[in-house]
Parts: structure tokens; C-alpha cells; sequence
């Protein structure tokens, strides 16, 4: 079983990138995002990742990743649609409620925008292992410690995840029901357990902060690296695409 | 190799002691075995040896511990790690890659070992903790047990002079548990490591190790060669060790004069023991 942000291990090209080229075209794929007022460019991004998760053999956990920002989705796209009041109105509802056509693209492009920017990054934190990743950053001048703090950060987020739920279990087994429909009562439920999930959590940074020590970390120099990164032709066709989307994006803009 | 003159600890912010004058001296090429109930402070003095104690942790730190010829409060827990692998309680978070190879060149990395050396010693560690199948995997897919392997693994490529590891075995099943104390046993023999071991299984204890020590409540209340340390039984029950069963059978079978050997650790010496004290008996 494999959690959320767990490294999915291969050796496809999209694995074989450099990982500078990776954070590049993930970062560069939701810059395009942000910059455009395109929907069909910002679908196109999308589009573009699920290929790359095919490519790379994460298909279903990506699809897992759409289903649940769907849903999310939704709830924002019902929260925003009505409150945008210029544009032709398309829908009128009692009550002086209504949708309006600017209303809703301005809708659909938010809520695409937040699918098209967390894909990418959760490929990409997906098929770049933690070291290649700290590797990375400290080529863009990130000193080592910093980078290496910021990939441990991101690895304990999976393991908060397993927490919560190994406490919610244990709690469920003595008899506490948390699949209640009622919003309310099932956060009056999960709110205490998060104080000993933030001690437990204090503890197991601390102890991770302690292993790093008691393996050098304090004494790695900057060429301590072993590994060796080269950047080959499929580097060349990534970026190449990404300046691609990124001079459509700009076109888009200026004659658009 | 490692001596520790009256050590008392308390943590930060704590009014406790968790370790209350504790001496002991463990030498070059030992392989010593630690014991004692949850909270009797085990996984703390190991903290004080690697130098996490005091460095990491400040509190009131009273007396002195050597590793090597270093005092620990002097000697910067760098110069400490290049000499002791820490293998650490809590498995999940002491591992830091995503992948097992990544995790066990971490060390390597660090320590700027040549790179020559580099693949040789990743294979080494691999074969030697039993995972060289394990390589490409990712740490996430790995079950409690392999976890603890790679943790192993990672410290045994450093080749340190002196290997701690806090209770290795604790996911592991009874044969990879022996698989582990084979391994640190092979260690120990064949390159003289200084083994220290946190463990909760005394059998396996009596099997490998040559000295153990008993703590309660952050007192050292039994240290010595194995064999003596089990000629006290009650003072290990107290302690809520659980003892073998044939070591209180010869502890019975001394009491009532009929044998004076030493304790049994395995089945050879238990026959001869129980030939010893029958002998009379069948003559009588
Ligand atoms: N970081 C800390 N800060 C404060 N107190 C601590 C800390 N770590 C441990 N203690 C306390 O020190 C005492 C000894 O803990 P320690 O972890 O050394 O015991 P242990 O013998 O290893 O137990 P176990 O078998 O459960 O691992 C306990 O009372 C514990 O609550
Ligand atoms: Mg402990």
C-alpha cells in the first residue's frame, strides 16, 4: 500500500530525469497555470500530467488525486459561482440568487487551476526521490540543511496521515463511531486527538533531527555528494515543451 | 572502549532523574546486552554514550563518559558518530530516504568516504543485514521488520568501531531476530566491533552476548558476565526481567546443594547441569 506523496519507485523516463529538470517543468507547468486566463490551456495542463502519470506508471494514484480534488472542487465552485455579480445572468434563482456567465468561467478557471497546480507537483514529489530532490535544491542555492529540512518536512505529511488514522482506529475499536453524517459532531470527535498527534509528531521530528545527527549530517561538506547528475536528451524535450507552454501562455496573453 | 563514571541525567524540565549514578565500563571488543522494564531509563543512557545526551538533549548532566578515549561533554557529537552507529528505538522516523540504497549512502555521503569505496560498502551493508533484494525498493512499501534491517544496514556500511543499537529487534520475527544477533555476533568476532545492545529478549541475550546489564528505574541494579547475572534471579524477576526457566532451575538446584556449575545458556549445558544434579541421586 502506498500513501499520498510516497515515492513511486521506477525506472521510466520520466524516473530518469534530472531532478532539476523535474521541479523545473512541475513548477513551470503551474506558473503557465497562473499566468493564463485560458481554460482550455489550464485542461491542456491537466491533461498533460495524467499522460505524464501513465508515463510514469501512476496512473491510479493520480486518478485518486483528481477524485478527491473533484470533490473539493465542487464545494469551492458552488461557494464562488453565486457571489460574482457582473455578466450576463444564465441562471436566476429566487431570493435575488443568481449565476452569471462571467461568474461562472471565472468559477470553472479557479477551480481548474487547483487541479492543474497540485498535479503536477504530486507527480513530480511522486518519481523524485527525497535525496535527488535535496540534490536539486541545493543546485538552484538552497544550502543543504535548508533543503534537506524542506524534503523531511514534506515526508512527514504522509506520516501524520498514517497517525491520524492508526488513532481514529484505535478510538473506533473502543467504540467511538466517527462516520457520523453530522459535520459538527464528527469534528467535536477528531479535535482532541489532535493534541497527542502534534506531541507524538514534536517527538518523531525530534528523533529524526537526532538520527541525521548520529549519521554525519552536521559534517557533510558541499562536494560530499556521490551521486552525478547529467542532463540528457529527454532533459532537452521536457524543457523544450515547457518553453513551449510557457510561449503559448504568452502569446495567449498579448493577442489573445 | 567505553567507560561511564557515576552518570546522573535528568531532562530538561524534568525533577526526575532518569539516570541515577550509573557506572560501567564496557571494554574493546565486548558485546554487552541491556535489559531492563519500560521507562527504566535504557534507551537514555544509550543517548548518553552516542553523545545525544548532552548535546541534544540539556539537562543536569552529572558525571563522565568516555568513548574512546573522548569525553563526551568535550568531544562535539560529530567526533562521537564517526566512532559509534546508532541504531535508534523508534524505526519510522530515524529512517530519511525514499528509497533503501539512498538511505544507506545518507551515512556515507556525509562522512565523505571516497567514492571508490562507496558501492563496495552499500553492497556490504545490503548483503550483510540480509535486504540486498530490498535495494530499488521504496522505504514506504517496507514492512516494520525490513524497516529495521535497513536501519542496521545503514550504520553497519559506516563500519564504526562501536555499534548501539536500542532494542534492533523489536518488529522482528523470532528468525530474523537471530538473523540480526548472528550478524552482530560475526561482527564482533571476526572485526572486533564493541557491541551494545537495548533488548527485551533475554534468551537471545543469553545466546550472544558476553556481559549484561539490568536497569530499574535509572539504576544499574546488576552488571556482569552473563553467567553471573543469572545466578540472581530474584533480583531480575524483581526487576520484571523475565528469566529463562533453566537458569531458575539451576538457581534451585544451587540452593539445595546439588550443583555448583555455571548457568546453563543452552541445551548442552543444561543436560550436563541436569546430569551433575541427578548423579546423586540416581547413586542414592
Ligand atoms: N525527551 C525526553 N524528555 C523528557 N523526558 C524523557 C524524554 N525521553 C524519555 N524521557 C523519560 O525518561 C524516562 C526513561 O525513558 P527511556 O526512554 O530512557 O526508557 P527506556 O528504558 O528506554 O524505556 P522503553 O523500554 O519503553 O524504551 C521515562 O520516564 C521517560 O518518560
Ligand atoms: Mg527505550
Amino acid at each position: 500500500m502506498s500513501g499520498l506523496l510516497d515515492y513511486v519507485p521506477g525506472n521510466t523516463f520520466l524516473h530518469r530525469l534530472h531532478p532539476l529538470s523535474k521541479l523545473i517543468f512541475s513548477f513551470g507547468l503551474c506558473l503557465a497555470c497562473f499566468l493564463t486566463q485560458n481554460h482550455w490551456l489550464v485542461l491542456g495542463v491537466i491533461v498533460c500530467s495524467l499522460l505524464q502519470a501513465a508515463l510514469a506508471g501512476m496512473l491510479k494514484p493520480a486518478l485518486a488525486v483528481l477524485r478527491a480534488l473533484s470533490k473539493l472542487s465542487l464545494l469551492l465552485f458552488l461557494a464562488q459561482v453565486f457571489f460574482v455579480r457582473q455578466g450576463q445572468i444564465v441562471l436566476s434563482l429566487p431570493l435575488d440568487i443568481y449565476i452569471t456567465d462571467q461568474g461562472l468561467s471565472f468559477s470553472c478557471l479557479f477551480v481548474l487551476r487547483l487541479i492543474a497546480v497540485t498535479l503536477p507537483l504530486f507527480i513530480m514529489l511522486s518519481i523524485t526521490r527525497m535525496s535527488d530532490l535535496t540534490n536539486a535544491l541545493t543546485r538552484l542555492g538552497l544550502p543543504y540543511k535548508y533543503a534537506f529540512a524542506l524534503t523531511t518536512a514534506m515526508r512527514f505529511i504522509p506520516l501524520f496521515g498514517k497517525e491520524m488514522s492508526e488513532i481514529m482506529e484505535a478510538q473506533t475499536a473502543r467504540g467511538v463511531e466517527f462516520d457520523s453524517k453530522n459535520f459538527c459532531k464528527k469534528l467535536k470527535l477528531i479535535l482532541p486527538l489532535c493534541l497527542p498527534l502534534l506531541l507524538s509528531s514534536v517527538r518523531r521530528i525530534e528523533n529524526s533531527a537526532i538520527a541525521a545527527e548520529l549519521r554525519g549530517f552536521n559534517v557533510r561538506k558541499k562536494d560530499s555528494g556521490y551521486k552525478r547528475y547529467v542532463l540528457g536528451r529527454g532533459d532537452a524535450a521536457v524543457l523544450g515543451a515547457l518553453v513551449l507552454i510557457l510561449a503559448a501562455v504568452g502569446l495567449e496573453h498579448f493577442y489573445g | 572502549m567505553i567507560r561511564i563514571d557515576n552518570l546522573s541525567f535528568a531532562y530538561g524540565g524534568g525533577e526526575k532523574k532518569v539516570l541515577e549514578e550509573i557506572s560501567l565500563h564496557i571494554g574493546e571488543g565486548d558485546f554487552l546486552g541491556i535489559i531492563g522494564p519500560s521507562g527504566a531509563g535504557k534507551s537514555t543512557l544509550a543517548f548518553a554514550v552516542n553523545g545525544v545526551v548532552p548535546h541534544h538533549f540539556n539537562g543536569d548532566f552529572y558525571g563522565r563518559v568516555t568513548v574512546d578515549g573522548l569525553d563526551s561533554l568535550e568531544a562535539g557529537p560529530e567526533a562521537l558518530a564517526r566512532r559509534v552507529g546508532s541504531v535508534l528505538q523508534d524505526i519510522e522516523s530515524q529512517l530519511l530516504a525514499s528509497v533503501v540504497e539512498d538511505e544507506i549512502l545518507f551515512g556515507l555521503e556525509n562522512f565523505s568516504l571516497p567514492r571508490a569505496q562507496i558501492e563496495e560498502r552499500i553492497s556490504y551493508a545490503l548483503a550483510a543485514a540480509g535486504i540486498s533484494d530490498l535495494r530499488a525498493r521504496a522505504i514506504s512499501s517496507l514492512s516494520g521488520g525490513q524497516k529495521q534491517k535497513v536501519a542496521i544496514a545503514a550504520i553497519m556500511a559506516l563500519r564504526p568501531k562501536i555499534m548501539l543499537l536500542d532494542e534492533p529487534t523489536g518488529e522482528l520475527d523470532p528468525q530474523s531476530s537471530l538473523r540480526v544477533f548472528e550478524t552482530l555476533s560475526q561482527l564482533n568476532r571476526l572485526h572486533g566491533v564493541t557491541i551494545v545492545v537495548i533488548e527485551q529478549k533475554i534468551m537471545m541475550l543469553c545466546e550472544f552476548a558476553h556481559r549484561l546489564a539490568v536497569m530499574e528505574r535509572g539504576r544499574l541494579i546488576l552488571e556482569g558476565p552473563v553467567e553471573e547475572v543469572l545466578l540472581y534471579p530474584e533480583k531480575l524477576e524483581a526487576a520484571g526481567v523475565n528469566i529463562p526457566r533453566v537458569a531458575t532451575l539451576a538457581g534451585k538446584l544451587r540452593a539445595r546443594g546439588l550443583y555448583q556449575g555455571k548457568t546453563p545458556l543452552n541445551i548442552a549445558q543444561a543436560t550436563a547441569m541436569m546430569k551433575e544434579a541427578t548423579k546423586d541421586a540416581a547413586l542414592g
